[in-house]
């Protein structure tokens, strides 16, 4: 696993007060936060920073991490030293989190099939390097609980996979205990199949996934965020979509069937006589499923043909000669 | 590499109505900071008492947003509550220029 300057991460002197690495992360958090940022990379920077503040704003795990010694780099190749955390004294019960039963499902979840793409934020997407220091199993991890937290993480999702369900698979980080006492972050995989017509924001419940208890004890939940990715044709409004429909000017004024994409595939539609630009036509239930189902609302955009034969000129002149339409009619005083 | 292949992955409905432990478990907040910002209007409960209250899975979004930046930029209830609505206007003049360039932009 490769080395973090948390320091360096933070901005901060390693002889930096309290304070100061609470002002530094907070103003970092405000310009990095992925719910208000607009930088690029942000959820990764803001992750970065959350797992440096976890560890410096905590005297004990502060002390620790700095007698790991000055002289590393990030990025360098990493491995615990035999006796981390010796030298400490926990609250609670720290040496509970020697036992090999105690595992904490820390993770980082990669895409699953097609283009899904899951980051999960919080703890849970902390770093090989702060897990096997800090996490659950080292000495600075909580104690197995009775009843496991709740972990939550993000799942982004293509809209086609909001629409109709997708195949995920999530990889859970877990410090565990090897027989020679070292810590090694392993990794589960878990595969989930989300359900057709999750909308934005809302939550997945995985019973029992998140971190494990002490014998007997129940098992957290793992939440999913299911976050839908802008789509190249259509916009999301709750389950409702909105597709821009190209159509010829007679298409427009003399109306026209029309074959129009849905997320469930293409649909014929009847755009009436005297159609303008910018009017809506709603196909009812074509928007995400569910009870009820969304509609998909279709934008006409009435699209000029070019006047680059001699044909079409002559077609467009016959209309300024023919029509009587003044379209700067209501510019008039 | 262990692996388990989960059959049961349950959706929090959007037409459900949750209890305070229950959202606060979801929104990752304590009872009295839902008690606050229910008052300051980022989601509205059904109910007369505030121990009484239930609240709508579909509020729970911006709830959880709020919950977010109290936890992570420390800011206090009433931050939150201002930043949810400024975050959201944001968001609907965004998707609205977006789709005011589809109409108004030449097709690729």
């Amino acid at each position: 696993m490769e080395y973090r300057d948390y320091y360096q991460i933070l901005g901060v002197q390693r002889a930096a007060t309290a304070d100061e690495i609470k002002t530094a992360y907070r103003r970092l958090a405000r310009k990095y936060h992925p719910d208000v940022s607009k930088e690029p990379n942000a959820e990764a920077r803001f992750k970065e920073m959350q797992e440096a503040y976890e560890v410096l704003k905590d005297p004990e795990k502060r002390a620790a991490y700095d007698q790991l010694g000055s002289e590393w780099k990030s990025g360098q190749q990493f491995r615990p030293p035999p006796d981390w955390g010796s030298g400490f004294e926990f609250d609670g019960a720290p040496g509970g989190a020697r036992g090999a039963r105690h595992r904490r499902a820390s993770g980082r979840a990669r895409g699953g099939s097609g283009a899904a793409q899951e980051e999960v934020f919080e703890q849970e997407g902390f770093s090989d390097f702060f897990s096997s220091l800090f996490g659950g199993g080292s000495p600075f991890g909580a104690a197995a609980r009775h009843g496991g937290r709740d972990h939550h993480a993000r799942i982004d999702l293509e809209l086609e996979q909001a629409f109709r369900g997708a195949a995920s698979t999530l990889e859970l980080k877990r410090p565990e205990m090897k027989p020679d006492g070292t810590l090694e972050v392993r990794t589960h995989t878990v595969r989930v199949t989300i359900p057709p017509g999750v909308t934005d924001g809302q939550l997945i419940r995985l019973a029992g996934q998140g971190e494990p208890a002490a014998e007997g004890g129940r098992s957290g939940d793992l939440y999913l965020e299911a976050h839908i990715l802008p789509h190249r044709l259509y916009q999301l409004d709750g389950r409702d979509v909105t597709l821009t429909l190209p159509v010829a000017p007679w298409e427009a004024a003399l109306g026209a069937g029309v074959t129009v994409p849905t997320l469930g595939g293409p649909v014929e539609m009847q755009i009436p006589a005297g159609a303008q630009s910018g009017q809506k036509l709603r196909l009812r239930g074509r928007g995400l499923p569910g009870q009820p189902p969304g509609d998909e609302y279709v934008q006409l955009k009435v699209v000029l043909p070019p006047a680059n034969s001699a044909e079409a000129k002559a077609l467009y002149a016959e209309m300024r000669s023919k029509l009587d339409f003044n379209p700067r009619a209501d510019l008039k005083g | 590499m262990a692996e388990v292949t989960l059959t049961h992955v349950e959706l929090i409905g959007e037409r459900e109505w949750l209890a305070v432990t229950e959202t606060c478990r979801l929104c990752r907040i304590d009872a009295g900071a839902l008690q606050e910002l229910a008052e300051l209007g980022v989601i509205a409960p059904r109910g007369k008492a505030p121990a009484e209250w239930e609240f709508p899975a579909a509020g729970l979004a911006r709830l959880r947003l709020a919950g977010r930046l109290m936890r992570d930029l420390g800011v206090n209830a009433s931050g939150a509550a201002l930043a949810v609505e400024l975050l959201e206007v944001q968001r609907e003049l965004e998707r609205r220029i977006h789709a005011l360039e589809h109409l108004a932009l030449e097709p690729r």
